[in-house]
């Protein structure tokens, strides 16, 4: 990473987004501002447009308005922004036929990354995997793929973490990994946006929350604000 | 490195994933080659051709294995990439879109290519005509290069729909009829030893319909991604 600091984005900016499925709008003029350094825990219902937004902000679909700026950086129409961009969804995004090192190397060499082997095979090993690095990965159960999953979405070194619900269907074992991990990745350079519908576990160290309710951000707040919101205390209550 | 050169790795590396998956996984040539031999064996017994229509039928019945056998390679193709969304790791890369395409209509190519190579000599058995030529190899690759760089694009295209798996070949059939109608006369010309004034017009239909499809993958396959 030797593009690091001055080039990183200051803050994503989202303006006036809307998306709408089957005559039905899903995000409604949504406004939202993530500052660099900020880890924000995106809450909301099922199907109140988590996932839709942060795929929105992976460039993955396009909004039918609204615009997403980097402020110190271009718009997301561009391959350099999705550079990046380090997503994880709801599934792997893996080749069951190939191991875990070459769907990571294939990863690897997609992002320019040099010695691509040598990078898959330390991210790898980041998520403690080594074992099974040439195992295929259709072999994996849930909890290893999404630690693979967390090893290709940081491969590259993104600035901006997009991660969605990723504590789903994991064990007590493999969540409280994950809980390090996020801690680790928390550094002033780095924008973090983790959808949750339960959210509880991590509002001890993200820094923000923002609320999701139809369509639009209804609450963004810094963590330690959240008594002052009786509405949301009681909804975040409610996701227990 | 410059923006061509990157270009064209990402073809390659897109390309050498799809070899890796098909060596590892062996669900896509061995099921287009059984498919297409299938197809070449009930023909023959069903028809019971004289000497005579098997050369006149050859042509029609070897581009009717191919078009099925890639349609099927094609169905593969995308659904090793829909299988855990590795289509969105692809997307995500900060690669220009429309090698992805390019990546995959070769791997796709390249794949039905080689079932048409092993074809060839059993269709030589069968239907009594020198299949090995290369003048017919060449209308193979033409044919194969528009056809498979269309089922690309709509391959992609039915990924995103509920019926995906039955709109491919109701898209593919009626939008690749010309180039299927140009390979099968010039075929048909080739085996019957015409001269190339005689089948230059389908030639050039195919050279046509390689150009336009390569380009509306260009032009427009980031669109069709992005839902």
């Amino acid at each position: 990473m030797s593009e690091r600091f001055p080039s990183e984005p200051f803050s994503i900016e989202i303006s006036n987004l809307v998306k709408h499925y089957h005559h039905q709008n899903v995000l409604d003029h949504l406004q939202l501002t993530i500052k660099r350094g900020d880890l924000c825990v995106l809450v909301g219902d099922n199907g109140a447009g988590k996932t839709t937004l942060l795929r929105i902000l992976a460039s993955l679909i396009r909004p039918d308005q609204g615009e997403i700026r980097l402020i110190n950086n271009t718009e997301n129409e561009n391959s350099s922004y999705r550079g990046k961009i380090g997503y994880l969804g709801h599934q792997s995004m893996f080749y069951n036929d190939l191991t875990a090192a070459e769907n990571l190397r294939h990863y690897a060499e997609l992002y320019q990354i040099p010695n691509a082997q040598e990078a898959a095979e330390a991210s790898i090993q980041s998520v403690e995997l080594t074992g099974f690095k040439d195992n295929l990965v259709r072999t994996f159960s849930r909890g290893m793929q999404q630690r693979l999953s967390i090893a290709r979405a940081l491969l590259h070194h993104p600035s901006i973490l997009l991660f969605d619900e990723p504590y789903t269907g994991l064990d007590q074992k493999a969540a409280n990994f994950l809980d390090a991990q996020l801690r680790n990745l928390h550094q002033p350079d780095k924008i973090i946006l983790v959808a949750a519908h339960r959210p509880q576990r991590m509002l001890s160290f993200a820094t923000h929350i923002a609320w999701l309710q139809k369509g639009k951000i209804s609450h963004h707040i810094p963590i330690d604000q959240i008594s002052d919101f009786p509405d949301l205390e009681d909804y975040l209550r409610g996701t227990v | 490195m410059n923006p061509f050169n990157r270009y064209l790795k990402t073809i390659w590396q897109i390309f050498k994933k799809d070899i890796r998956v098909e060596w590892r996984g062996r669900q896509g040539i061995p099921v287009m080659l059984v498919f297409a031999l299938l197809i070449v064996f009930l023909f023959n017994f069903a028809l019971q051709l004289s000497p005579d229509l098997q050369a006149e039928l050859a042509a029609g019945l070897l581009w009717v294995a191919l078009a099925f056998a890639s349609t099927l390679g094609l169905n593969r193709s995308i659904a090793s990439e829909r299988e855990n969304n590795a289509l969105d790791g692809l997307l995500l890369a900060p690669v220009d879109r429309s090698a992805i395409f390019f990546g995959k209509s070769l791997s796709n190519f390249v794949f039905t290519f080689l079932v048409a190579l092993i074809l060839l000599p059993v269709f030589s058995v069968f239907y009594n005509q020198n299949m090995l030529n290369l003048r017919l190899i060449f209308i193979i690759l033409l044919g194969l290069g528009s056809y498979t760089s269309l089922g690309t694009l709509l391959a992609v295209l039915s990924i995103q729909t509920r019926a995906r798996d039955v709109l491919l070949p109701v898209l593919l059939f009626p939008l690749a009829l010309p180039i299927l109608i140009a390979a099968v006369e010039s075929s048909r010309l080739v085996l019957g030893s015409h001269p190339v004034s005689d089948y230059q017009s389908w030639l050039f239909l195919l050279i046509a319909g390689n150009i336009l499809f390569i380009g509306v993958g260009l032009l427009f396959f980031e669109t069709i991604l992005e839902e």
